[in-house]
């Protein structure tokens, strides 16, 4: 790609060397931009998708979201459409020759080109029609057929993934069902090398990081998702037709060099895809209501809701939920073996696995050497040489020949896209210690521990600014009753193939009794990890069950000493009564030993029953204990998801 | 949302890389085969912006397998099997499975020879797969050789 200052000079010494045609391209450069103006064509909603340009917070102007030089050809490009719109157009008279290292503008800038020539009807006599061999092998290499929205499912163990990811994949025309994994997947992600989740989440908060689209064979998307993170992939193919997915091949060529501040919330990976789609597709209005954030499964939910644009949906379970599905149905006896080939502590050659029957062989060393790369996989290999351990497994099985498969994965009831709304706004009212109250409660993202699951993961918490305003009438009156920053939950069963740590963090401002009776909102920050296992199947049981360790940090001027440290435990189990109705009940105790301190614990049962996707029922009863005070809570409020 | 890109971590630790893959250089390698685990871990990915700052990078121009990012066509079996290699051994052990369906398209394998090909791999996965990270070049001879042997799969044994 040329940086703009060499393309300048290439053109100022054309003009030197070639006067008098200079002077002819310039009359016609004139005759086209006029026509541009007459037309109104800077202001043409498709020219500013193509630079994707973003109104002003303030004023009427618009800015362009791309922050690459070398996107805008003029130098006011990056807010005045006409400008980068009559700079284009001069560019276009290049008679730069295609290499390696540069493109003729006319192919840098493709999907630029042919929608001005649309517009325009370029004369080839007077701006010669520039080939451009690198972007056509490019689109022969993809071989397009059709377009894929292909999503990872959201993995809170990783902040970037929390919400999940979008990409998407190209489908050959070659390609059928079962050689999905040949095609291409285009993604747009951050460009860092930060190797830390947290450190990356900050940066990524404050736009530090440039964001680009870059190309790779979907195969090694799905074994990044699939066998590394054991996140779940949905697919869903999309019905462009062959000219608009030639729109979005070309407007991706334009953006491959170009990079855009990456911002975690709203000019994300998901938020981009948007706008590559409204490029394609000029009649759709995908972004305009994500003005503020995007939320990935928000984003699929917007493509699938424009009428005929989704073909149809494939869901591609992961090497742990694949394994998980299998071991289900399986017999104590067939799950031991499992366990104990794959960690390298029987072999298939001993007699006692030889005597079974070779169905069950296959399936148990199918599931065995599943099992074992997944531990690989997650940095927990049984053994410290697992390369000859899988291959003794992989040999024995083939020794088998051919054997009967398990059924597939049923695809989930509910997919991502079809879950509850991720904003949530709840109305109220309750008594607690002696007053009563009513609550209005609010939360932009994402969802909760209570809220009804389907599209999301069970025992995955994820809450953004939510926050309850209460009125206890006389007495307390009207008060901010609290506000949560961030409140992530993370509790992931145990049993004995899966390990995970179940962990928790939350912090924000919370009501605290002092000794004097009065209850400030005081700053906390409070977490620590735990374990879960299920009930009463170690791999399929309904009720969750946990335990975590906690500790708090409070500081606020009004507690003794001005802060507060405690550290304690909770306890609690999480079922499911109907398919609409769940249970917890729980306790938790914190001696906060140093600041302002006091033993301070609560318990209480909590019942969410689901009305619809988007509406559900709350019912919370719970006594707490603080500064040797007691008193009790009840709470009864309507939710509602949108 | 973002993929977290770890540049060479395993090109500088020399124990893990137990075969030198001799693709020269264009091979995925082990790269994708090794994560880590912990409360927020921090995964291994290959994506064009880490592991391979340019190689694969989209009007970057010419490299010795990609032409701007996609695969030459001569090089696509090879980086397939390289990319692949536990799930291709895998499927091979059971017999069928996505990943050896898609090693049998890119061979040119037609529908009525399928059945063939996953059966003359499973038969020969020792050979093929002689160590479960065998080097990908010695993974495509011996794959060709098995082919070359049957008289109905020899035919794409000369076009691998």
């Amino acid at each position: 790609m040329p940086s703009v200052p060499r393309l300048w000079w290439r053109l100022l010494c054309l003009a030197c060397t070639l006067a008098p045609a200079a002077a002819m391209a310039n009359d016609y450069l004139n005759e086209l931009i006029a026509r541009s103006r007459a037309l109104h064509l800077d202001e043409r909603r498709q020219w500013h998708r193509l630079l994707h340009y973003s109104p002003d917070l303030t004023g009427p102007g618009v800015h362009g979201l791309a922050d690459a030089p070398r996107f805008y050809l003029a130098r006011d490009g990056k807010t005045n459409p006409r400008s980068e719109l009559e700079a284009t157009l001069a560019v276009f008279f290049s008679d730069v020759e295609e290499t390696q290292q540069v493109q003729n503008p006319q192919c840098a800038f493709i999907a630029r080109y042919r929608w001005l020539d649309n517009q325009l009807g370029f004369d080839p006599a007077r701006m010669p029609r520039r080939r451009c061999p690198r972007f056509e092998a490019w689109r022969a290499a993809l071989n397009p057929q059709s377009v894929t929205l292909v999503f990872p499912v959201a993995y809170l163990n990783n902040p970037p993934s929390m919400y999940g990811h979008t990409l998407l994949r190209i489908d050959a025309k070659d390609q059928d069902e079962k050689t999905r994994l040949l095609a291409y997947a285009i993604n747009y992600a951050a460009n860092t090398d930060e190797k830390n989740g947290v450190a990356f989440t900050i940066g990524a908060l404050i736009g530090s990081y440039p964001g680009m689209f870059s190309m790779l064979p979907y195969y090694l998307k799905v074994r990044e998702y699939s066998d590394l993170e054991n996140r779940d992939i949905w697919e869903y193919e999309l019905n462009l037709t062959p000219e608009e997915i030639e729109r979005l091949l070309m407007h991706v060529w334009e953006l491959a060099p170009v990079y855009f501040d990456y911002w975690f919330f709203d000019e994300n990976c998901s938020y981009y895809l948007l706008e590559v789609l409204e490029v394609a597709r000029p009649s759709l209005d995908l972004t305009s209501r994500f003005r503020w954030w995007a939320i990935p499964s928000d984003t699929v939910r917007v493509v699938l809701e424009q009428p005929g644009l989704l073909k149809r949906v494939v869901y591609r379970p992961s090497n742990a939920t694949l394994i998980r599905h299998r071991l289900g149905p399986m017999s104590e006896g067939e799950r031991a073996w499992v366990g104990e080939l794959a960690r390298g502590r029987a072999a298939p050659q001993s007699p006692e696995f030889a005597a079974l029957p070779a169905a069950e062989r296959a399936r148990v060393l199918e599931v065995g050497l599943d099992y074992l790369n997944y531990l690989r996989a997650t940095g927990r290999s049984p053994v410290a040489e697992p390369e000859p351990l899988a291959h003794a497994l992989l040999l024995e099985r083939s020794s088998l020949g051919d054997q009967p498969a398990d059924p597939p994965v049923p695809v989930l009831e509910v997919r991502p896209d079809q879950g509850h709304g991720t904003s949530r706004l709840a109305l109220g009212g309750g008594r607690r210690d002696g007053a009563n109250f009513v609550e209005l409660r609010a939360r932009p993202s994402y969802h909760a521990l209570l809220d009804p699951d389907g599209g999301y993961t069970r025992g995955a918490q994820l809450e953004f600014f939510d926050f309850a305003v209460r009125d206890y009438g006389k007495g307390i009156g009207p008060r901010l009753e609290d506000l949560k920053l961030v409140n992530i939950v993370s509790i992931s069963p145990r049993n004995e193939f899966f390990q995970p740590l179940s962990w928790k963090i939350d912090t924000g401002w919370t009501r605290r009794r002092l000794a004097s009776g009065a209850e400030p909102l005081v700053f906390e920050v409070h977490g620590g990890p735990g374990l879960a296992w299920t009930v009463p199947d170690s791999l399929r049981g309904n009720t969750m069950i946990y335990a975590f360790l906690e500790s708090t940090a409070e500081i606020d001027k009004r507690l003794e000493n001005g802060f507060a440290l405690g550290a304690g435990a909770s306890f609690g189990a999480l079922t499911d009564l109907s398919a609409r109705w769940r249970a917890e009940v729980y306790a938790r105790g914190q001696r906060f030993f140093a600041g302002d301190t006091d033993t301070a614990w609560a318990a209480g049962l909590r019942q969410r029953y689901a009305l619809a996707t988007d509406w559900a029922l709350r019912l919370d009863l719970s006594r707490e204990r603080q500064e040797n005070q007691s008193w009790n809570a009840a709470l009864i409020s309507l939710h509602h998801y949108f | 949302m973002k993929k977290l890109l770890i540049a060479a971590v395993l090109s500088a630790v020399p124990a893990i890389a137990s075969a030198v893959d001799n693709l020269g250089g264009c091979g995925w390698g082990q790269k994708l085969f090794n994560g880590q685990s912990g409360i927020a871990p921090n995964v291994l990915a290959a994506t064009t912006n880490g592991l391979f700052p340019n190689t694969f990078s989209m009007s970057f121009g010419t490299s010795g397998c990609a032409q701007d990012g996609a695969i030459r066509s001569n090089w696509k079996t090879a980086m397939f099997i390289d990319g692949n290699k536990p799930r291709l051994a895998r499927d091979m052990s059971i017999g069928n499975g996505e990943t050896l369906d898609a090693l049998a398209h890119l061979i040119g394998v037609r529908d009525a020879d399928h059945a063939k090909f996953n059966r003359a791999a499973q038969e020969n996965l020792s050979r093929i797969f002689p160590s479960e990270n065998a080097p990908t070049e010695q993974v495509l001879v011996a794959l060709k050789q098995v082919l070359a042997e049957d008289r109905d799969l020899a035919q794409y044994a000369s076009s691998m």
